[in-house]
């Protein structure tokens, strides 16, 4: 096979470790959006829920439970990447 | 087990003259739980009001806030103090005969030590006010009381040039450039264009005789002095904390227990002659109050049972536990306390908390670790919270070095034997993989508990309004709750029928019906009665059937952080051991040792960081998997606290 933008001929065996390198890529990519997805969500949360619990301490079991509530983004991000690599 | 303690409402009625003894007497049993008394005008309670308090309240607290005080000022730590307890009697004979004295010295002392902060911090004031003029070679009284003359010192950015004539010192510093002026006082406007024009910040010139550097020492020298009597006092303050403490923290408690019985019947309905306390006691401790009472009052006591709706009335709560699954209280208290009529779930949290920690953490060195540290801990803190919390770690680290052999992983490594279940080694740094990884088994299995869970929670959920709602409410959020179980295994059930899924039933082969898996057609009556008894209690809760899938989904998190957790180990041991110790230990040369040495430091470093990565990626995901995905579908919460009048006494007896 020739790679069209080099013109180097790929063998099986370089053809087999770009697929390894993309799924690495993907594997990456999947937790680290994820990631931002999830911060980006708890960033406004977490605020809010600092200030509950500090006005109230009786707030913090519900304040953790609505912070953590958007975790489930990133934890699905690391799911698809082990499936990915693994 | 699964509900809290039964308690019982009594109400205690007798006469004011009885009162003293009454109260005492439910103050040391420590189970009465008063309901106060609120003057709402109502018919039921006409005649009655708020009680006054007993007679000598005022004065009482009026000792505990100077012995409070005194307290503060050593900074007793109640916790530190080894629990001896003295004898009531003996304690009040030596409050009345000591503590005044003991009051009358430390507050002399504290007076004392105050003063002498002031005078130090005096003296350090004037210090630094002197400090611009230590280079200036001239007396300091010098500078001022002059009619004619006006004399500037401050920094400026540069020299000043000045038409007038004047006597000018100058010093450049790092600090500033430190000028100190003397010019006729006719021309001030002139010299002060001229300073404004430099940057000028001018200081006060301190009102001293004789050059600064001899004040500035003469000053330090008194600060030695002062310091010195400062370090006497407090080894003064020191020697009384050493000899009081004990009989400091003991008259506090005793006071503070006359306090609040002194303002207890703050808290009684009152008439001229009578008092009524209502409260709440645990059912198996109803016969012991009310003979106790009898006993003191010599029977001039009426004590009787009320009824109460369980549901309605805000019983307080206390936790009726098994021994094992007591330090879990404290996790369900950071929640929310169960409602009296609702089903405790402590039993069901203190099983799976560690189960789920083990399954994240599952590695035998991190385990022990972890049992190491919370064993230590238990020395050292001592607190009723901070030991509930240590041995909620404890078990769960136990249940981590379980799942570490059934896993066979130590910090990472794979143990000799095969892993019992899935192995969860992967292929990191190309050797490590000893058994090879099983992910899809293991995602398979956290799917398969989050469903079982999942499940157990809707049960719950049914008894839970089985018990507390009435008419045909009862029945829909019954069904409704059985509706949401419905739609789940509907669900579960079609996806079956679609494709072949590791570890769970294989519907796809089954024979067609009508050109149809029959398993199709089951799992979609299924989820369209579980909709439809969804809909039938709150149609709005229909959007929500998307969660059940997240939910379940949710659980994943238990397989996927605990293999983060073991990639992070591997990764730690490839980079110390396969890149940093192993290559160099062919030869041994000072280099070599030199990075061999920082090998292990590596690999100390990435396994404490891993270790508390660890602790709360499987601590908080595991408590979270309860809250959000279990407590949710079940759980109300926001029960009243059971804290009976009295206290445990740690430093007194009777």
């Amino acid at each position: 096979m020739v790679d069209v933008t080099t013109g180097v001929v790929m063998t099986e065996e370089m053809i087999k470790a770009s697929q390894v390198g993309m799924k690495a890529i993907g594997a990456g990519m999947a937790v680290g959006l994820t990631g931002i997805g999830t911060g980006l969500a708890e960033m406004s949360i977490g605020a809010a829920a600092v200030g509950a619990a500090a006005e109230n301490k009786d707030m913090f079991g519900l304040a953790l439970l609505f912070t953590v509530i958007p975790e489930t983004i990133v934890i699905f991000g690391l799911v698809v990447a082990l499936l990915l690599l693994f | 087990m699964l509900a809290p303690e039964r308690m019982s409402r009594l109400m205690v009625v007798a006469s004011k003259e009885q009162m003293e003894p009454v109260i005492s007497e439910l103050y040391r049993n420590h189970v009465f739980h008063i309901e106060d008394f609120v003057d709402s005008g109502t018919e039921d309670y006409q005649g009655f009001h708020i009680g006054h308090p007993l007679s000598d309240a005022s004065e009482i607290s009026g000792q505990l806030l100077k012995l409070r005080a005194i307290e503060n000022a050593f900074s007793i730590d109640r916790e530190k103090i080894e629990a001896t307890k003295s004898e009531q009697a003996a304690l009040r004979k030596r409050i009345e005969e000591e503590l005044p004295s003991i009051e009358t010295n430390v507050e002399g002392l504290m007076t004392r030590r105050s003063a002498l902060d002031n005078s130090i911090k005096d003296c350090q004031q004037k210090i630094e006010a002197l400090t611009p003029f230590l280079t200036l070679p001239v007396p300091l009284e010098l500078l001022r009381s002059y009619d004619t003359m006006s004399v500037h010192a401050g920094y400026v950015a540069h020299n000043v040039e000045l038409a007038a004539p004047a006597e000018v010192w100058y010093q450049p510093s790092k600090a500033g450039n430190f000028i100190v002026l003397v010019t006729p006082a006719n021309q001030k406007d002139e010299v002060e264009k001229a300073l404004a024009a430099s940057q000028y910040t001018s200081f006060p010139i301190p009102v001293e005789n004789g050059t600064a550097s001899e004040r500035k020492a003469g000053y330090e020298g008194q600060i030695q002095i002062l310091e010195g009597e400062l370090k006497e006092v407090n080894d003064k303050l020191g020697q009384v904390k050493k000899e009081q403490e004990g009989f400091l923290v003991a008259c506090e408690e005793l006071l503070h227990a006359d306090v609040e019985q002194s303002e207890a019947p703050l808290r009684f309905a009152t008439t001229n002659l009578a008092f009524i306390a209502e409260g709440w006691v645990p059912s198996d401790s109803v016969e012991k109050v009310t003979a106790a009472l009898n006993r003191v009052t010599n029977g001039k006591v009426l004590v009787s049972k009320l009824e109460f709706d369980p549901t309605r009335d805000a019983v307080p709560v206390e936790y009726h536990n098994p021994s094992f699954s007591k330090p879990t209280e404290l996790l369900m208290d950071v929640y929310s306390r169960p409602k009296y009529s609702e089903i405790d779930p402590t039993l069901f949290v203190s099983i799976v908390f560690p189960l789920f920690f083990g399954l994240i953490l599952g590695d035998i060195g991190y385990g022990l670790i972890l049992l190491a540290l919370s064993l230590g801990l238990m020395r050292f803190l001592k607190g009723e919270e901070a030991t509930m919390f240590i041995k909620v770690l404890r078990n769960a680290s136990i249940s981590s070095i379980i799942f570490g052999v059934l896993f066979s992983e130590f910090l990472g490594f794979s143990m000799p034997w095969q892993p019992i279940l899935f192995s969860r080694h992967l292929n990191i740094g190309g050797e490590a993989s000893a058994h090879g990884s099983a992910i899809p088994q293991l995602m398979v299995l956290a799917i398969w508990i989050g469903i079982l869970h999942i499940t157990l929670g809707r049960v719950l959920g049914m008894i839970n309004h089985a018990r507390m709602d009435h008419g045909s409410h009862r029945t829909k959020s019954i069904l409704a709750n059985f509706g949401w179980i419905l739609t789940m295994w509907g669900i579960l059930v079609m996806i079956w029928a679609f494709f072949p899924i590791p570890l769970m039933p294989d519907l796809t082969k089954l024979p067609l019906v009508a050109g149809l898996n029959p398993a199709i057609l089951v799992g979609a009556v299924m989820v369209i009665a579980g909709i439809v008894f969804i809909a039938r209690e709150n149609v709005l809760d229909v959007i929500e059937v998307p969660t059940i899938v997240s939910h379940v989904l949710s659980y994943a998190r238990l397989v996927a952080v605990g293999l983060s957790s073991v990639a992070l180990a591997m990764v730690i041991n490839y980079i110390s051991i396969g890149m940093m110790i192993q290559p160099r230990l062919v030869e041994l040369h000072p280099i070599n040792i030199l990075i061999v040495v920082m090998g292990g430091f590596v690999f100390l470093l990435g396994h404490t960081m891993n270790t508390a990565l660890g602790v709360l990626g499987g601590g908080l995901h595991s408590i979270r998997l309860q809250y959000v995905e279990f407590f949710t579908k079940f759980y109300k919460g926001g029960g009243v606290k059971y804290s009976p009048f009295g206290m445990k006494r740690q430093f007194t007896e009777d």
